[in-house]
């Protein structure tokens, strides 16, 4: 009974879950949860570049939900976009407060991933090239991050993105152009890890 | 809405890379749980408000219940003594203030005695019993802090 309600939840699209949500349907946010947690996560990783981070702005984007479900009007913007949208929001509040501190974490999957025998060295310099262009878009200004992150990686439509963003679709069009325009500047000569960054600025200063 | 062309197939290569190493991702499951858990804890109050309404109204419906029942019979209690009575019984009663004077709305407490009617005659009050042996009914008007504030006495 359970499993054929919850089938039913699932089969739901997600204004509809949204409206059950308000009312306080355990399975529905369930479902939204299940649904959109993992496209949250990864706009908030690869923004912040941290594994903590983005799991505290996951929960906060879906405590935002649980507590302004009711205001969330399908008419104006489709469920994933204003999760981004929050997402964003999330972000820019977490980076601003984690300003002072600096990243030491790696991705999960770099680590884990096993290398495979015949082609060690291809490997090693495909995960060196992901980890050089992970710190490339991090070294990004946060408008121009956002797009590549949005529109590159997570293949959001530049409507879908504009909306998220709240900015006009030639604006993420235009940020875009800029931001791989960036990113391809600072691929073709070594990006500075942090590490490197921290003692640039000491030998600056 | 057409995807712009990358102006370097080398960062196009990269990002697709990224973006399959990305779609590896996954949220901790711990995350689930403390998201779902914070739901929990939002809604609980707001159940166990509920179960403490639904008891309330259900209170108020018995109480409301009773006292119908209680005014229905002391109506015809009523109604009955009225009817049996064909003189009624004029009781004569008379009230002696003995401490502090009894406010308006304050609490009290009726307390009956049965005393000599000799005692009353202490009291500036004669029975009108003749035998000053005789017991007589007093109800002793007491306050909320225990201290008696007048007398009543059937005569």
């Amino acid at each position: 009974m359970q499993d054929a309600t919850s089938a039913a939840v699932e089969d739901l699209g997600d204004a509809d879950l949204m409206q059950k949500a308000a009312h306080g349907d355990r399975d529905a946010f369930a479902a939204l949860y299940h649904r959109h947690h993992a496209m949250v996560y990864r706009f908030a990783r690869l923004m912040t570049g941290s594994d903590n981070a983005a799991e505290d702005i996951v929960q906060e984007v879906f405590l935002a939900v649980m507590r302004d479900a009711a205001r969330y009007d399908p008419t104006r913007a489709a469920l994933p976009s204003y999760l981004y949208g929050v997402a964003r929001h999330q972000t820019r509040r977490r980076l601003a407060r984690d300003r002072q501190f600096v990243a030491i974490e790696g991705c999960a999957s770099d680590v884990n991933e096993p290398v495979a025998d015949g082609d060690v060295s291809a490997t090693l310099e495909r995960r060196q090239t992901l980890q050089r262009l992970r710190r490339a878009i991090l070294s990004l200004p946060r408008r121009y991050r956002e797009v590549i992150v949005l529109c590159d990686l997570q293949d959001v439509s530049y409507s879908d993105a504009s909306t998220a963003l709240g900015c006009a679709v030639g604006t993420v069009r235009s940020r875009l152009h800029r931001a791989r325009h960036l990113l391809t500047q600072k691929m073709g000569c070594a990006v500075p890890s942090q590490e490197d960054h921290s003692r640039l600025t000491e030998r600056c200063a | 809405m057409k995807s712009m062309p990358y102006e370097d197939a080398d960062l196009a290569g990269s990002l697709d890379a990224l973006r399959q190493d990305v779609a590896r991702l996954e949220t901790p499951s711990h995350v689930e749980t403390a998201v779902l858990a914070a739901w929990d804890r939002a809604h609980a109050p707001r159940r166990e408000e509920l179960a403490r309404s639904v008891w309330r109204k259900a209170a108020a419906v018995a109480a409301a219940a009773i006292i119908a029942v209680g005014l229905g019979q002391l109506g015809r209690e009523l109604h009955r003594t009225t009817r049996a009575s064909v003189e009624p019984a004029v009781e004569s009663r008379t009230l002696l203030l003995v401490g502090e004077p009894i406010l308006r709305g304050e609490p009290v407490r009726v307390v009956r005695m049965r005393v000599p009617a000799s005692t009353l005659t202490g009291l500036g009050v004669r029975s009108a019993m003749g035998d000053a042996a005789a017991h007589v009914d007093v109800d002793l008007i007491v306050g909320e802090d225990g201290i008696a504030r007048a007398i009543r006495v059937g005569m």
